[in-house]
């Protein structure tokens, strides 16, 4: 089986092509996506989700832990802005600021109970605590709306000395996460390819050495764990704003099932770029398989289904082995794929 | 005075007493071995030395200090490495990563969170330099899963070493390996003497009367007799003993 | 203490209904290391099947289906409960089937998988029965209510506990006292005794994992009229199960029964005073055990744990 060591190449390129390609593609998809037969909107929830997805596959595919709870924060994060914007002031700024800050104190909170566990303990724990927050956000109706949710969420604009930019169009609000997302990319990448993000691989394949080489793997689980939630506090406060609403149906056991898949199909256990294929593969199946047939769902969980049978390195698995068939066989052999 | 020391060492595991009571002592520079019959408690023994178990009873020290009851990434924070039998390395990875990270220079730069690893002309000469003592630098950017049995024995021994230790335990390092490697490996730690302490653990005799300076021999759970190799093999207790026949 | 009474009584009833859920989700983890997220799923599968048997919709106009509708509740409802769990293990098979390539992988997989099935079970229920809530028709013998301890309980609530206590009860005794029990014991953790006795750990594991499922669609029939049934009551239904083996250790089957007790208890005592937080306390319970104590209750060392 190819792994995430094998095809994330140990790079030492300063500026790398991969996320030259990305951000082109990301700052033109506003021009491509009418042409392609889709609307703006996807391509904000697109990206939106893509950041989602980043942050969680550094706990995920990189740190190896299993967090089935994870719109959990994402959800914190979408509160946190909305309540900002209702309660301290219409800030965009201070909005996206509170919503990092209370999912890193919530996924803070959380790691320091579950790093001491590993394995199914503590995916079940990931998910006990996800209940516990969807379950609040449903029933602290004064706080969060209850099942409504916060609505009316305004998208403050944009506030540069001499220069305001509002962002109640889409595609305004497109570049403003577009440029987010860029960020978040890059700066994962240098995260997941630094010391600190070795140590994290050296978890994920061996946590009792990693400790015998001297690291305080508690320690290190509790920062992926807080750094992922930061992420996906992130997410969740531009999808606030996307939505103009925060409810608690995203952290719903389901939902955080769906980041998990998503993060799997699109190959996010062997390739840094795993979750962003995953994330554009679930809403293109979405709105071109949602037009089709109402059961889309359906065939999206066979091709998961039969996707774990067979091929659990996901897409970015497939294309390094149909890239590796074409270029260098003997590499391929060399990986014992 | 030993640079390591352990006095009076009991470990149970629930009803069943696995080291009853052992002092051991090691000496700096020297090779020390711990040999007996499968299932004596040598490996338990191991594990509590390097900080896996706690034990119930008995101190540990180590250069002067109490290191008795720490954790296992304190005790390698003290310069205590150790190997293992069953052999962990992480198998993802590229052989040179093996090494890298357990690299001092990796530790203190564990925090960094932004610049790759690999741009890090110190680290990656760091962890060559290790590959080299132990001779795998040409395979240092294949992926650890595709090296021979030798060459991960090798490797391992490399994660250990790569720590810069004062104090190197090799458990079971011949496990597993046919003659060629095993005289491969013997060579190996017969250059690494001069510059580390190393503890051996084995059962194949030979192996460490060829090496050891020092030999404790451990029998239900106590250290039964300790010398020379060369007061070993004259001993009536070791011959007396499951290990007798090679004497 | 007097007014508690009836909430203790109500959680202990609950707490057995648990257990009855439960018990399939044990069986396959504690003899095949495989979280079956699909539990909850076969669990709904279960008692929509026990919903067309009894009502038989699709051919409800024929001479067949009407000569069906013309028998007795009860002979129906008998028939619903012997052949909806089977049908349910069948399911289970196929799902065992599918779940081969990810023997001897990380655990992972395994839930991946069967998340993935009850993902499909949930949409194909849906395109099957539709997306609205159902009601399964009980025997009247069994319906209505009674007086006891001062307060009003369902009738249905007290077979629904008599025949939980019955099943688990009968599992146990089958695990116990019978031969098979034994293999299945043995099971994933000695496949070398399974061979040793001469039988095959391929068919073992797909009658397992049958009977894990059957017991499911079994808990669903017996569960609905109380919960109501819906396309994603499996959802709803699985955490709770999957909670209650973690608190009361992966494996143990006395860990599981002590643990729904102890989850019912507590969601029917909390019930009393924060009717609104019932359902929280089982997560709070769960958070608050595994804090202390890493394996649960009664949890032993498991692979499920690397």
């Amino acid at each position: 089986m190819i792994t995430l060591s094998d095809i994330s190449p140990q790079s030492r390129n300063r500026v790398n092509p991969q996320l030259l390609t990305a951000a082109v593609l990301i700052f033109s998809a506003p021009v491509w996506l009418p042409a392609i037969g889709l609307y703006q909107y996807i391509g904000l929830e697109i990206a939106i989700w893509i950041i989602y997805a980043m942050g969680f596959n550094l706990l995920f595919g990189y740190t190896g832990l299993h967090s089935f709870g994870h719109g959990a924060y994402l959800g914190v994060g979408a509160y946190a802005f909305g309540l900002f914007q209702h309660n301290i002031a219409v800030n965009l700024l201070g909005g996206l600021l509170a919503a990092v800050a209370a999912a890193a104190i919530a996924g803070f909170l959380v790691a320091l109970f579950l790093s001491h566990r590993r394995g199914l303990y503590y995916a079940l724990l990931t998910i006990a605590f996800g209940q516990v927050f969807w379950f609040s956000a449903i029933k602290l109706r004064w706080l969060t709306g209850g099942e409504d949710g916060l609505l009316n969420i305004p998208r403050p604009p944009i506030e540069l000395p001499g220069l305001s930019i509002d962002l109640n169009d889409n595609v305004t609000l497109y570049y403003l996460v577009a440029v987010i997302l860029l960020a978040a990319l890059f700066l994962l990448w240098r995260l997941d390819h630094s010391p600190f993000g070795r140590v994290l691989q050296a978890i994920r394949q061996n946590e009792m050495r990693t400790r015998f080489a001297g690291y305080d793997v508690w320690r290190f689980k509790v920062s992926a764990f807080t750094i992922s939630a930061m992420f996906a506090g992130l997410a969740g406060g531009l999808f606030a704003m996307a939505q103009q609403s925060a409810y608690p149906d995203v952290m719903a056991v389901h939902q955080s099932g769906l980041i998990v898949m998503m993060v799997l199909v699109g190959g996010g256990l062997v390739n840094f770029w795993g979750p962003v294929y995953g994330v554009i593969i679930y809403y293109i199946a979405r709105d071109f398989l949602g037009g089709i047939t109402e059961t889309w769902l359906l065939w999206y969980g066979l091709m998961f289904v039969i996707m774990v049978m067979y091929r659990p390195e996901g897409v970015a698995g497939m294309l390094h082995m149909v890239k590796g068939r074409f270029v260098k066989p003997s590499k391929l052999k060399q990986l014992g794929v | 005075m030993a640079v390591f020391e352990a006095t009076g060492i009991h470990k149970r595991f629930g009803s069943s007493v696995v080291l009853e009571k052992i002092d051991l002592q090691f000496e700096t520079g020297q090779i020390s071995g711990i040999m007996g019959p499968n299932g004596a408690g040598k490996t338990t023994c191991f594990n509590v030395l390097t900080g896996r178990y706690k034990p119930d009873r008995g101190r540990i020290r180590f250069e002067d200090a109490d290191i008795t009851g720490l954790s296992p990434q304190q005790i390698a924070h003290r310069g205590i490495s150790r190997s293992f039998q069953i052999m962990n390395l992480f198998d993802d990875s590229a052989v040179i990563e093996n090494i890298m990270i357990a690299l001092p220079q990796f530790y203190g730069d564990r925090k960094n969170i932004f610049r790759s690893a690999f741009d890090n002309e110190k680290l990656v000469g760091g962890a060559m330099a290790v590959l080299e003592q132990v001779g795998l630098s040409p395979k240092a950017w294949e992926p650890s899963k595709s090296l021979s049995y030798g060459d991960r024995r090798a490797l391992e021994i490399g994660v250990a070493l790569a720590a810069n230790p004062r104090i190197l335990f090799l458990d079971e390092p011949t496990q597993g390996l046919g003659a060629n490697a095993t005289l491969k490996l013997s060579n190996l730690i017969n250059e690494l003497r001069e510059r580390y302490t190393i503890v051996i653990i084995e059962h194949d005799m030979n192996f460490l009367f060829d090496l050891a300076d020092k030999i404790s021999v451990i029998h239900w759970g106590q250290v039964i007799a300790e010398g020379s190799p060369f007061e070993l093999r004259t001993n009536k207790w070791v011959q007396r003993s499951a290990l007798g026949e090679v004497a | 203490m007097i007014q508690l009474l009836p909430h203790i009584f109500n959680g202990l009833t609950l707490g057995l209904l648990f257990a009855l859920i439960a018990l399939g989700f044990t069986l396959i983890v504690g003899v095949m290391e495989v979280i079956n997220l699909a539990h909850g799923s076969l669990f709904a599968l279960g008692a929509y099947f026990a919903l067309t048997l009894i009502g038989v919709d699709p051919i409800a106009d024929t001479a067949v289906g009407r000569w069906w509708l013309d028998q007795a509740i009860e002979i129906r409802y008998l028939t619903a409960l012997v052949f909806a769990p089977l049908l349910a293990g069948l399911v289970g098979m196929i799902l065992e089937i599918c779940l081969r390539p990810t023997y001897g992988k990380a655990p992972l997989y395994g839930l991946l998988l069967t998340f993935g099935a009850a993902l499909v079970i949930e949409e194909a229920i849906r395109v099957v029965w539709g997306s609205g809530e159902q009601y399964l028709q009980i025997p009247p013998a069994i319906n209505g209510a009674t007086i006891f301890l001062g307060t009003i309980f369902s009738k249905y609530k007290f077979f629904a506990a008599a025949f939980s206590a019955l099943a688990v009860i009968g599992v146990w005794l089958f695990l116990e006292k019978t031969k098979y029990g034994a293999i299945i014991k043995a099971g994933a953790h000695d496949s070398e005794m399974v061979r040793a006795l001469g039988y095959d750990l391929t068919k073992l594991r797909l009658f397992v994992f049958g009977f894990g499922a059957a017991l499911a669609g079994l808990a669903g029939i017996i569960m609905v009229p109380i919960w109501g049934l819906r396309p994603h009551v499996g959802i709803d239904v699985v955490i709770p199960a999957f909670l209650i083996i973690a608190l009361g250790g992966v494996g143990s089957f006395e860990g599981a029964i002590v643990a729904s007790l102890l989850v019912g208890l507590a969601v029917g005592i909390t019930g009393a005073y924060a009717s609104a937080w019932s359902m929280m306390s089982m997560y709070i319970l769960l958070i608050l055990v595994l804090g202390f104590r890493a394996r649960g209750l009664f949890g032993k060392a498991s692979a499920l744990e690397n």
